[in-house]
């Protein structure tokens, strides 16, 4: 196997420089880190236990399952804490270490970012209150539209988590423009140039939850507002809910892109190629969200049509990462002594928990990445819609590749914010490789339960029109459950250890820091923000215009809330 | 900045892919026929009894063609006093059944177990959408989205005879 010739576009290898963390940003990622797994270990444990409720056979002989007996709460936990506040917590904690180690200089401010921490932390500390204390009330799911209306400080904690993310992105353009009004002519690191792109992507993405939160939802939930309209909502929840899940996947492949190809031991294929999917994912993430609503009757097929063509376009930057991501891992494992053409997936640091976790989530990322190209094909999508293929596709995507990658990043992050090494290497091998078996056979079993019409967040386990095929699809779930379960506590288990236990000096090598930016040759603007915000904003017209004056339905004058009176969520 | 001539194949080779599926999607509209819920109309979900919804239920259009009016709530599909309660809809085999559907109080879906129907039942709006039963047997219309504690039990049966 003849090797590949790498283009020459870096002339200095990027050098870690020793990791002297201060206090300061101990205090403030590590404050991120906690409180995205506190937020973490109240979604993650409610996952397992959806399976054993949606199965028939493990009702049958469990008729009582413990924590959290009502099912739609369980289902609401899990949405609202994995993926809303584990996230976002977790997203901005990381971003803060990446800008202040890539950049060599603190973030703007510090007072703004523990302003912001601590809108979000009172956010969390409301949600879980709501979500405790009022299960019936607040089972509205994380995918909340009305006229399903659920108590005031189910909303009102998201505002906080909202403003304070809005404060932290703030946080971090100052930092960027800092940095560049000192640098006029430099290229910013690529793990930085990602950030900026991410935090652009989530201020526009929030726009619309933040509309529908703030002008339907919140005062209908005050009792201010008595009508509502529930098509608009939808079409304002998805135009946040898609490019949420790329705010979600854009830390993922700054890991993979600047932090992964040394962990393995090679170096990145393209720089400048990598840069060009960043900016892929800015114009083309945002104008893609109904592909959610292709089921909905308020929206036209042809604004259908239009979201289906820029959906396969959004797909790009994610092959192109593909490509160099693994050639950079085929480097690695050439580095290693791989000779022939297949054995590079097996040369790479299976016994690294760090490097396998990402390499997991890449394997899981494969299968979630085509069953959505499916889901995008508006035909398809009629299949499967609201069945249980579609937590199968995102439990591979996000529970897969994103959570295996940020579990990955957690096991040199944390130990580097605690001082202390990981409590066990084996341990988190044990949670890795159990995740990868246990989340490759829930898709399997949820994707093939799907195909036999099985709805998702449904009690199936009590549904009179269960196929035997179905139940028996359902039945693996809650044995991939187990599996889960098993994974979930291991990851606990390490965490708590490495957090009060382990005694062992952090190893500092271990600790990613990119510094320099060895790119050379990427155009200078590439970083000219105006020009790709402007092709969004067009993008947006023809993606969106048609899809609002629909839903506006301006021919019958501008009363838009003319119809729906609002419920609170039906009682059992 | 260069690109590689290994990741100009394929890069070329992910546009082949997906213009194949953009094809197959356009293909599937233009030659199959398959359509996308679109506009129908807006209603007063509380005042269904002026629409046709204030008498769901099943009407013969002409020699196997059928209309069938159907009003969602929590948790039932109400196909009229002749379908009850949870209802069962009957048709011989071979009938185009197109479906008017509503929801008169929270969302609701619309899914027939082994035909290509998936609507989201949104208040206000009617969901149009038209199936062909070709072989016999029996077909759930099931709930697949959330409506409240009893969500999971929210069904109808279609029997093609």
């Amino acid at each position: 196997m003849a090797s590949v010739t790498f283009p020459q576009t870096l002339e200095a290898p990027a050098t870690p420089t020793t990791l002297k963390l201060v206090k300061r940003e101990r205090l403030m990622i590590g404050a991120h880190i906690i409180a995205a797994l506190v937020s973490l270990m109240f979604g993650i444990f409610m996952g397992p236990f959806q399976t054993f409720h949606r199965s028939p056979t493990f009702v049958q002989y469990f008729p009582t399952i413990p924590v959290f007996t009502f099912y739609y709460q369980a289902v609401t936990a899990h949405g609202v804490m994995n993926a809303l506040f584990f996230t976002t917590f977790f997203i901005i904690g990381f971003s803060y270490f990446v800008m202040e180690r890539s950049l060599q200089r603190p973030i703007k401010s510090v007072v703004m970012g523990w302003a912001a921490f601590a809108s979000m932390a009172i956010g969390l500390v409301m949600m879980l209150f709501v979500l405790l204390t009022m299960p019936q009330q607040s089972a509205v799911l994380y995918t909340f539209y009305p006229p399903m209306i659920a108590p005031a400080l189910f909303y009102i904690g998201l505002v906080l988590l909202a403003l304070g993310s809005w404060l932290a992105s703030a946080n971090i353009f100052l930092t960027y423009r800092d940095w560049k009004r000192e640098h006029p002519n430099e290229r910013v690191p690529l793990a930085v140039f990602a950030l900026v792109v991410n935090f652009i992507v989530w201020c526009i993405a929030t726009i619309g939850v933040a509309v529908e939160i703030v002008f339907m939802l919140l005062p209908a939930s005050l009792g201010i507002l008595k009508v509502t309209d529930p098509q608009l909502a939808r079409t304002l929840f998805w135009f946040f809910g898609h490019p949420l899940v790329y705010f979600w996947l854009i830390p993922a492949y700054v890991s993979w892109y600047t932090m992964l190809p040394r962990q393995a031991g090679g170096r990145l294929f393209s720089e400048p190629l990598a840069r060009v999917a960043f900016i892929l994912f800015l114009v083309f993430s945002v104008p893609v969200g109904v592909h959610h609503q292709f089921s909905d009757p308020g929206i036209s097929a042809s604004s259908k049509g239009i979201q289906t063509l820029l959906t396969l376009i959004v797909s790009i930057p994610s092959f192109m990462t593909a490509f160099n991501v693994g050639a950079a891992l085929e480097n690695a494992a050439r580095n290693r002594g791989a000779k022939t053409l297949f054995d590079w997936p097996f040369k790479q640091k299976w016994n690294d928990p760090v490097v396998a976790a990402q390499l997991s989530g890449m394997l899981l990322f494969i299968a979630g990445g085509f069953s959505g190209l499916i889901n995008a094909s508006a035909q398809l999508n009629a299949t499967i819609h609201n069945t249980s293929w579609v937590p199968a596709h995102f439990h591979q995507t996000l529970g897969g590749a994103v959570t295996l990658t940020y579990l990955g990043i957690m096991y040199w992050l944390l130990p580097a914010i605690r001082g202390r090494a990981l409590f066990s290497k084996k341990i988190a091998l044990a949670q890795v490789f159990t995740w990868l078996i246990g989340m490759m056979l829930f898709g399997l079993a949820m994707g093939e339960a799907g195909l036999q019409g099985v709805p998702r967040r449904a009690l199936t386990s009590q549904s009179p029109y269960l196929s035997p095929a179905g139940a028996f699809w359902l039945d693996v779930t809650a044995v991939s459950g187990v599996i889960l379960l098993v994974s979930s506590i291991l990851l606990y288990v390490n965490i708590i250890g490495t957090l009060f236990f382990s005694r062992q000096p952090m190893p500092e090598a271990e600790v990613p820091i990119e510094t320099v930016s060895g790119d050379r040759t990427s155009p200078l603007w590439f970083e000219r923000w105006g020009i790709w915000l402007g092709m969004l904003g067009i993008l947006l017209l023809i993606a969106y215009g048609p899809v609002m004056t629909e839903v506006l339905d301006f021919q019958e004058g501008w009363n838009i809330l003319r119809y729906m009176p609002t419920t609170s969520a039906p009682m059992p | 900045m260069e690109i590689n001539k290994f990741e100009r194949y394929w890069l070329i080779a992910v546009g082949i892919t997906l213009g194949a599926f953009a094809a197959a999607t356009i293909i599937a509209v233009t030659v199959f026929g398959i359509r996308l819920p679109a506009p129908v109309e807006r209603i007063d979900p509380q005042r269904l009894d002026q629409t046709i919804f204030a008498n769901p239920g099943v009407r013969k259009i002409a020699d196997n063609r059928y209309e069938a009016v159907i009003v969602a709530r929590s948790w039932a599909f109400d196909a009229g006093p002749e379908a009850g309660n949870p209802a069962v809809l009957r048709f011989p085999r071979g009938s185009q059944v197109t479906f008017y559907v509503t929801s008169k109080d929270v969302m609701h879906g619309f899914q027939i177990e082994d035909h290509t129907l998936n609507l989201e039942l949104v208040p206000g709006q009617v969901a149009r959408a038209t199936a062909n039963f070709n072989r016999p047997g029996t077909y759930h219309i099931i709930c697949n989205h959330y409506c409240g504690a009893g969500h999971q039990v929210m069904y109808g049966t279609i029997i093609v005879e």
